[in-house]
């Protein structure tokens, strides 16, 4: 009888930082979508699990991907930190690769002070044109 | 007396089950990261509302988690099995587009679907009779045109078993 991986049922869980009041390990909420079935709706139900972390890098708020260990490291603790996906305060949205707050970038993301002389002297032209079209009209 | 909320059509089982998307074996989480305002997220918005009910219900092991105005853009990002992730961007995309696009790349395709149908069909016998649990009907009576159930209609005297043998004690 093997147990290739993971004496636990869930294998991957994100979830959020709870407490790390403990010495190396992280108190992680993990949320799961369950059905109520006389509403027929889907309800968050939390559980919570402890993660081991042995660099202590998980400040409470934190959104984290937790590995399950191939055998539990003691009584609760079944999983190990993986990665951090977005560290509180401090998010960097994937797709650019950018800081960022909310619904804003905290970092202006054009590039208006890297443009060398040709580029703006090809923009400037073109907005001359533009002048151009609409006294034409 | 209608249903309760905005769209209560959502919370009937005929539309759970008319979800598309199930997930390969390999997808453990789907993390949902959108915006409550804005153009670009509209997609993403209706997504969250009319289908991740229906993903819920067809990949009841799969955990989603919803983010709500944590990053400027909306995006879907898978967890699978072997430590891989999959970012999909959803910016300015409807609602059936991001449906078609995670179907494609994660879903399983529908002959494997059909092959599992059959798989399960094989495992339970049209023809036994049974606990309704296991079994499709619990007694013979159940069908058109045989002998109806003694407890609803009483047997003829010729098939009851204290006629039959009295008949025999006479003989």
């Amino acid at each position: 009888m093997s147990v290739p991986r993971g004496a636990v049922h869930a294998k991957w869980i994100v979830g959020k930082v709870i407490g790390t009041k403990m010495q190396k390990t992280a108190k992680v909420r993990v949320t799961r979508l369950v059905l109520d079935p006389y509403l027929l709706k889907f309800f968050n139900k939390r559980k919570t699990y402890f993660a081991h972390d042995p660099l202590q890098q998980c400040v409470v708020g934190d959104i984290v991907l937790l590995k399950a260990l191939p055998e539990r490291k003691s009584k609760h603790v079944k999983h190990e930190l993986a990665e951090i996906v977005f560290k509180v305060g401090n998010v960097i949205d994937p797709i650019t690769g950018k800081p960022c707050a909310g619904t804003r970038f905290l970092e202006n993301l054009s590039d208006s002070e890297n443009l060398t002389e040709a580029d703006t002297t090809y923009l400037s032209e073109k907005l001359q044109e533009l002048k151009v079209c609409s006294t034409d009209k | 007396m209608p249903m309760k909320g905005r769209f209560p059509v959502r919370r009937t089982l005929q539309y759970l089950s008319q979800g598309d998307i199930v997930f390969k074996s390999s997808v453990k989480v789907m993390t949902v990261n959108y915006n409550t305002a804005g153009e670009l997220s509209e997609g993403a918005r209706k997504f969250v509302f009319f289908n991740i009910p229906q993903i819920q219900y067809k990949n009841p092991w799969v955990q989603i988690m919803l983010f709500r105005n944590m990053t400027p853009s909306p995006f879907l990002r898978f967890y699978l099995d072997n430590g891989e992730q999959v970012l999909v961007d959803v910016e300015d995309k409807t609602n059936k587009e991001i449906i078609e696009h995670v179907k494609k790349i994660l879903g399983k395709s529908k002959e494997m679907l059909e092959k599992e149908e059959r798989e399960r069909k094989k495992l339970s016998h049209p023809a036994t009779f049974g606990p309704k649990k296991y079994h499709l009907r619990e007694c013979m009576c159940e069908i058109e045109g045989q002998v109806p159930c003694p407890a609803l209609v009483p047997l003829p005297k010729e098939m009851r078993g204290k006629y039959k043998a009295a008949m025999k004690n006479e003989a």
